[in-house]
């Protein structure tokens, strides 16, 4: 059983008439509480399968099956639905929203799901605390440590209790010290609440954390951990 | 209902208060700037209307004479004031009922308007005058030449309704009194001298001449400068009708050789004469003021007003469609962020398009606040430097204008960038910034 699986995948792009191919024919499967890391050289197309799988793009081609749905027949607001329901995303530079407080940055992922204010509030204050930021609840990002922004990111991306959690670069831009802390903090709750992790990265990211690793090379996936998928 | 959005919207504009206060500042200025401007040339507008729209919006109407009696045989006039129409003739008779009231001194008196001969026309045809939308009043008017047989000296009565604006405007008006009184209901054998004629002949009030072998008391001097219709004596209609009968075949049965008409203001005051000249069967030649320039004027700044409003409205539209989609491209970032957290388009789009309008509806509150300010604390008419009082300068069209306004620009400035901006690809916008 898979929480998520990738059938013969293919993407190109329309460049002034010209198709250029990202990636053909590629098939992978994530199991449950599983760490997949995606490596590769810069461009070869970590971010736009990462976005295809979130749903934020769309594949040429193949089949997306998240927990025996078919992404691919979803609509755009049942993907908006679907990320907000049971995806979390971590980004290379946290990405907070710089004129929201920790505390709201936290919360918004919580918003248009029918929860009320006084719940979300509650919810979102937890995971701030458990993260040791219950001090930092109204402070901006730019008033924040590094580390402590990535913790808020983290918190954004766990607090509505995701299945899947895509992460891309999510280490590349803090020194080695921070982005041991973060991956601690994150793979902590991975594994306490069988958290399935695909990230991608081009080497930052340390693949002790990783339980299989595929390396996506001239439009084609490896599984650089067995054998080519 | 979920109004998260809103929350998010006023909070959204609360941070960024700069943003907030350089749109809603815009709003505010090109507002209130819209609606000075608009109650200015709007004042302007009935400012001059009142002036322009009433001056040379009268005009007179009537019916050339047949042609030169004078080429007539002493038997084809003698069976002309018998109602006998001679061939020659008959091409002219349409709306015409005087062919057998020709005046007995057929080469001196007559039925004219100052110096031209006329036929005669119906008082019904006056009354379907009367009737033609933009005439606010169309009176009938009688104007004889007579001849005085003790020294062959020639002059004009002119027989008017009291009441009538159509008489004040065209002819002898009660204003136009400069000594002794005007004519009124019980003037029976009163006239009204013209001033000119007073002059050359010796006239005064308490003068008394002969019309027709019956004497008239003199009871008013009237300057009527150059009215349309100047007679040399004045007065009532039934009195002219009565002297006048003594002077012709076969006496006038509800007949005159003029009408006097008053258009309702100068901007419908041409479409007026040619409508009465259509009446008249095209036969008709109508006597008017310069009136032309003024109509022509009223209607050319009307459009320039529409015109120029139309200008400060869609360069304050595109202006704030312009700030706004700097400003939504400049938060890209942001939306690709709560794209990738879940958001869908539709929150995004409520978002954003909540906060412009918000923003411009308080902008455009403040911007009426600042314009009636602006209106009460300037008064125009001593900027203008008129004299008059049109009441309150901003009307309700105005407002709802101006309301109109800011919703339609509020939504457009909010919506037009935001689908622009949701067309990205949020990973390669957030990769990117």
């Amino acid at each position: 059983m898979f929480v998520l699986s990738a059938e013969n995948l293919s993407k190109s792009f329309d460049i002034r008439g010209n198709q250029l191919k990202i990636f053909s024919d590629i098939s992978f499967a994530v199991k449950p509480g599983e760490v997949l890391l995606i490596s590769g050289r810069s461009g070869v197309g970590k971010s736009t399968l990462l976005g295809i799988l979130s749903g934020l793009d769309r594949a040429n081609s193949g089949k997306i099956i998240f927990k025996d749905k078919d992404l691919t027949a979803m609509t755009l607001n049942e993907l908006a639905e679907l990320r907000a329901m049971h995806i979390g995303m971590i980004f290379q530079s946290f990405n907070l929203i710089q004129t929201w407080t920790a505390l709201e940055n936290v919360e918004a992922v919580l918003m248009h799901r029918g929860i009320n204010a006084a719940e979300r509030k509650k919810q979102a204050i937890a995971i701030l605390e458990e993260l040791g930021l219950g001090d930092r609840l109204s402070n901006l990002p730019a008033e924040l440590s590094v580390g402590q922004q990535q913790r808020v990111a983290i918190a954004r991306t766990m607090v509505h209790n995701p299945s899947l959690i895509l992460a891309d670069e999510p280490t590349g831009d803090v020194d080695e010290e921070t982005a041991s802390e973060i991956m601690t903090l994150l793979m902590e709750r991975v594994k306490k609440d069988n958290i399935s992790m695909i990230a991608a990265s081009h080497g930052a990211f340390n693949k002790k954390y990783a339980d299989r690793e595929l390396l996506l090379k001239d439009g084609k996936i490896f599984d650089v951990t067995q054998a080519t998928i | 209902m979920n109004f998260d959005f809103l929350l998010c919207a006023t909070r959204e504009l609360k941070r960024n208060k700069r943003r907030t206060m350089a749109v809603f500042t815009g709003y505010a200025i090109a507002v209130s700037l819209l609606l000075v401007i608009t109650a200015v040339t709007i004042f302007s507008k009935v400012h001059q209307t009142a002036i322009i729209g009433t001056t040379g919006t009268h005009f007179v109407t009537w019916l050339p004479s047949c042609g030169d009696l004078s080429s007539l045989t002493e038997e084809e006039l003698s069976k002309l004031a018998k109602g006998i129409i001679p061939d020659k003739c008959k091409q002219n008779c349409a709306n015409c009922t005087g062919c057998n009231k020709k005046p007995k001194d057929i080469l001196n008196e007559g039925f004219v308007i100052n110096t031209n001969t006329t036929r005669l026309l119906t008082l019904d045809l006056a009354n379907e005058i009367n009737k033609l939308p933009g005439v606010r009043n169309a009176s009938p008017f009688l104007m004889f030449r007579f001849r005085d047989p003790t020294d062959n000296r020639l002059f004009t009565v002119g027989g008017l309704f009291l009441g009538h604006l159509a008489v004040e405007t065209n002819s002898c008006g009660t204003n136009e009194i400069i000594e002794g009184q005007y004519l009124s209901e019980n003037s029976l054998s009163k006239v009204i001298v013209d001033d000119g004629y007073a002059l050359n002949n010796g006239l005064k009030v308490g003068s008394k001449v002969v019309i027709a072998e019956e004497e008239f008391e003199i009871i008013g001097v009237a300057a009527t400068g150059a009215d349309p219709v100047k007679a040399d004596f004045y007065m009532l209609f039934g009195e002219a009708e009565r002297v006048i009968n003594r002077r012709i075949h076969n006496p006038l049965e509800k007949e005159a050789n003029i009408v006097l008409v008053e258009s309702v203001n100068g901007t419908v005051h041409k479409k007026v004469m040619e409508d009465v000249n259509k009446l008249m069967k095209n036969d008709s030649i109508l006597t008017s003021g310069c009136y032309y320039p003024a109509s022509k004027a009223i209607g050319l700044n009307e459009k320039l007003l529409w015109v120029f409003i139309a200008v400060i409205l869609i360069s304050s539209i595109l202006l704030t469609v312009k700030l706004q989609l700097a400003f939504v491209v400049e938060r890209q970032r942001d939306i690709a962020i709560l794209k990738a957290i879940g958001w869908s388009n539709n929150s995004v789009i409520k978002q954003i398009v909540s906060e412009s309008f918000i923003v411009s509806v308080a902008g455009c509150v403040s911007g009426v606040l600042i314009s009636l300010f602006l209106l009460w604390a300037v008064p125009i008419e001593q900027v203008l430097g008129v004299e008059m009082d049109i009441g309150s300068p901003i009307n309700a069209l105005s407002m709802a204008a101006v309301i109109i306004f800011s919703v339609f620009s509020g939504v457009l400035s909010g919506l037009v960038p935001v689908l622009f901006v949701l067309k990205k690809h949020p990973l390669e916008v957030l990769r990117r910034n």
